[in-house]
């Protein structure tokens, strides 16, 4: 097992007293905030802040750690660590940031062990799954990985590797939180297993923008579609579909197509599909489009910036 | 695929969660639950029986952030809910000016 230095993760000496552990943690937990950091890697960083809090925030277990931290337990070889048999009885089992292995392996099995010989059902999980805007309009399936810690033959908790066929209904919005009954932690002593929580983010698109079911999308088309009028053809995440752009169109207009947003559900009605006009000058590149361009100039009696 | 039957993911928003569930989702006990719901911080301060209460994906996302900032910073509920209103908003406009084609970072 790798050793992990939470009090590196903290910047904090091993002297650090509670005090000082405790606004360690709040300083990073708010720099690596996921709505407020601009940090590539901030949700790992969260991930092991909160789990070096979990251990150093708590007397007890800061204790526990610290004696496993010693000499005694590290072996010579590779740098590698080996908890004593009976360590941790006594503590609480671990809540927050219980991704990392070494967290599981050390803390986990404690909360189990205490509970032997009771029924209780299993802690439920969450996770983040990432989809493409497709798949909110078709529905999809996924195979997803999760790590699952279980009991081995003495009693000590194990992380096992746990594949999920998985399918997505269509009609999800981003952040929506799915609910896979049974698929969170096993629970002890016959109970029932916790649920398990996907939480839906979208891939990032550049060609479309997503508020709740609305999608927006910008369609380029000619000054001569925009002036005149024009049917164009236009891919959106349902297909391709005929759109009538009106005369005197301007950049920026937006079209509305009902219900061509994320498909409704039982619990709420279908998105729209707003298009939004971009006017795509041809370039003056040639002699006869430099032609044209001066003919207007000289015919069109336009200026852009009357009324400024 | 791994061969085993899929599992139908559910969309919490079709099928909502009781306040025990909730509870369970937050692991927390139901006393925390209620507690913010009767402060309004939760399902706006409804007015019915905890029986009838039933919790969307918004309310579990919003539970689990009042909960991370009450602990990560000590915080009262009611300061937690002021940080986790303001979140959301921040979220909301971000969301808006996303849609309007506007980066925001």
């Amino acid at each position: 097992m790798e050793y992990k230095d939470y009090y590196a993760v903290l910047g904090v000496p091993k002297t650090a007293d509670a005090d000082a552990i405790k606004k360690a943690y709040r300083k990073l937990v708010r720099k690596y905030h996921p709505d407020v950091s601009k940090e590539a890697d901030a949700d790992v960083r969260t991930k092991e802040l909160n789990e070096a809090y979990g251990v150093l925030g708590d007397a007890e277990k800061r204790a526990a750690y610290d004696e496993l931290g010693s000499a005694q337990y590290r072996q010579p070889e590779g740098g590698g660590f080996r908890p004593p048999p009976d360590w941790g009885s006594g503590f609480e089992s671990a809540d927050g940031g219980a991704d990392s292995d070494f967290f599981k392996d050390l803390f986990a099995h404690v909360g189990g062990g205490r509970r032997h010989g009771f029924a209780m059902r299993g802690d439920d999980t969450h996770a983040v799954i990432e989809i493409a805007l497709a798949d909110a309009y078709h529905g999809a399936s996924r195979t997803i990985g999760l790590r699952v810690p279980q009991a081995d033959e003495h009693g000590r908790v194990v992380t096992r590797e746990r594949t999920l066929d998985v399918t997505i209904p269509k009609g999800v919005t981003e952040g929506q939180q799915l609910r896979l009954a049974g698929q969170g932690q096993p629970g002890s002593g016959g109970a029932a297993a916790g649920d398990l929580y996907l939480e839906i983010r979208f891939a990032e698109d550049r060609r479309y923008r997503v508020e709740g079911r609305d999608v927006y999308q910008t369609v380029p088309v000619a000054p001569w579609e925009a002036a005149l009028g024009a049917g164009i053809e236009v891919a959106t995440p349902s297909g391709r579909v005929s759109v009538t752009v009106p005369p005197d169109s301007q950049g920026g207009r937006k079209l509305r197509l009902k219900g061509r947003g994320i498909p409704g559900t039982a619990a709420a009605p279908a998105g729209d599909l707003y298009l939004l006009l971009e006017i795509a000058l041809p370039p003056a590149n040639t002699p006869q489009a430099k032609a044209l361009y001066e003919q207007m100039a000289r015919d069109l009696k336009f200026d852009p910036r009357r009324g400024l | 695929m791994t061969g085993e039957l899929p599992i139908r993911a559910v969309p919490l928003d079709e099928t909502a969660l009781t306040l025990d569930e909730l509870a369970q989702a937050c692991a927390v006990e139901p006393g925390w639950v209620v507690q913010r719901v009767r402060t309004g911080i939760l399902l706006g301060g409804t007015e019915a029986a905890p029986e009838a209460w039933r919790f969307t994906s918004v309310d579990l996302v919003r539970a689990r952030s009042l909960l991370r900032v009450e602990r990560d910073f000590d915080a009262n509920d009611e300061v937690a809910a002021l940080v986790v209103d303001l979140t959301e908003e921040v979220r909301r406009l971000r969301r808006r000016l996303r849609a309007a084609g506007l980066k925001s970072t």
